[in-house]
């Protein structure tokens, strides 16, 4: 197929969404904003990172009733965390995938924290291990140990439907007053055993 | 006098009635004589086109005029049905038929208790952040439950509640995400495909 083809195609697959999403952006944003937001949303497009989070991130400030200035800060900061964690997790990365990882950066994970988790998914996709690593430590688990955690929890297999489990076992000994660390080990070691065949000994 | 002028006319009379012999070949002649005639110029093709004349038309010429009006019948009704159908399409769409995927999306309940709330919607990231999205809008259960269950594409999305139009309350079972952004709390979510 011909370079000319290739990009025509190219075009006719992103020309709808692109129109759509800024007809979503033009209708809630003002002028100025509108603008700086599309240059970022275009550079991100010519980086070949995902737009759509870059325009939901707009929308959501318009939503909140945040002004321009803060608005393109975020749209910004949202942009440059997904091409770090792009460059972190690699180009074969899904879009999801990336909005994830940039949450986790934005949550205090460091870009080697998000390649260990990367070696350790193996093929398997990372969404589900990323938000709940991420929800760990919103919950005041140390970023050290959720990473840790939620590492061995990747390495050893453990699914996402677990990983969801996992998730609301650990929420629920917080909230009723657990320390949330202690919590989410306690929590891991369990799903780990149990993962590993070895769930029957009475240390545990 | 007089009775020899009748007879003269009385003999006329009977000559006069004998029938005329007029030869098979007449018709012919005259028809041959009329096309020699020098046409009118201007009334030739208007005279041809009103003059009535008497066309015969057999069972089967009837059979075949009836099947093609109505093949023309069906054909237009199946154009005018593909013509509905595009009008109804999005623009976008129908400029691109094949360009956009259709979204594969799961049914995902969200549930808040909120005994004081008089009204809750869900936005996210899968509604444009809308809290006035028809969709969204939760319903009270009773018992300060309110719930609504709607349609959230595959994949990992931010959300929020919204009650009373005003304040933001991140769903306390979900994951959370940090958002500092705009300083108001959002929850995470992982949709993904039944199995």
């Amino acid at each position: 197929m011909s370079t000319a083809a290739r990009t025509l195609i190219a075009l006719l697959l992103i020309a709808p969404q692109a129109m759509a999403q800024d007809a979503r952006l033009g209708a809630r944003l003002d002028k100025p904003t509108l603008a700086a937001v599309r240059a970022i949303v275009d550079s991100a497009r010519a980086a070949k990172l995902p737009t759509a989070p870059l325009v939901d991130k707009a929308l959501e400030g318009a939503a909140k009733g945040s002004d321009g200035q803060n608005i393109v800060v975020a749209v910004r900061q949202l942009s440059m965390q997904m091409a770090s964690a792009k460059r972190v997790i690699g180009s074969n990365a899904t879009p999801d995938e990336i909005k994830a990882a940039a949450t986790a950066l934005a949550a205090g994970v460091s870009g080697r924290d998000l390649a260990r988790l990367r070696a350790a998914s193996g093929k398997r996709p990372m969404t589900m291990p990323l938000a709940v690593l991420t929800d760990l430590i919103v919950r005041n688990v140390p970023v050290a140990t959720a990473t840790a955690l939620v590492v061995q929890l990747a390495r050893s297999g453990v699914r996402d439907q677990e990983l969801a489990l996992f998730q609301r076992n650990v929420r629920t000994d917080i909230d009723r007053g657990a320390d949330p660390s202690v919590a989410a080990t306690t929590r891991a070691r369990g799903l780990v055993l149990r993962s590993t065949g070895s769930g029957n000994k009475p240390s545990e | 006098m007089r009775e020899d002028n009748e007879q003269d006319i009385e003999r006329i009379a009977r000559e006069l009635r004998v029938p005329v012999a007029v030869g098979p070949a007449l018709d012919a002649r005259v028809m041959r004589a009329v096309r020699h005639l020098p046409r009118h110029a201007r009334l030739g093709l208007w005279s041809r086109l009103i003059t009535p004349r008497t066309v015969t038309v057999t069972p089967l010429v009837w059979g075949m005029l009836a099947a093609a009006v109505a093949g023309f019948a069906v054909l237009g009704a199946m154009h005018a049905k593909e013509d509905l159908r595009r009008a109804a399409k999005p623009i976008a769409t129908a400029f691109f038929p094949s360009a956009k995927p259709p979204v594969r999306s799961q049914r995902v309940q969200f549930v808040l208790v909120a005994p004081d709330a008089k009204k809750v919607a869900v936005v996210g990231d899968f509604n444009g952040w809308d809290a006035s999205h028809a969709g969204y809008q939760a319903q009270h259960r009773g018992g300060g439950v309110w719930s609504v269950t709607a349609p959230v594409p595959l994949g990992h999305h931010r959300y929020s509640f919204v009650v009373d139009d005003s304040v933001w309350v991140a769903d306390p079972t979900a994951p959370r995400v940090i958002d500092y952004d705009y300083g108001m709390p959002n929850s995470a979510i992982v949709v993904q495909e039944q199995k």
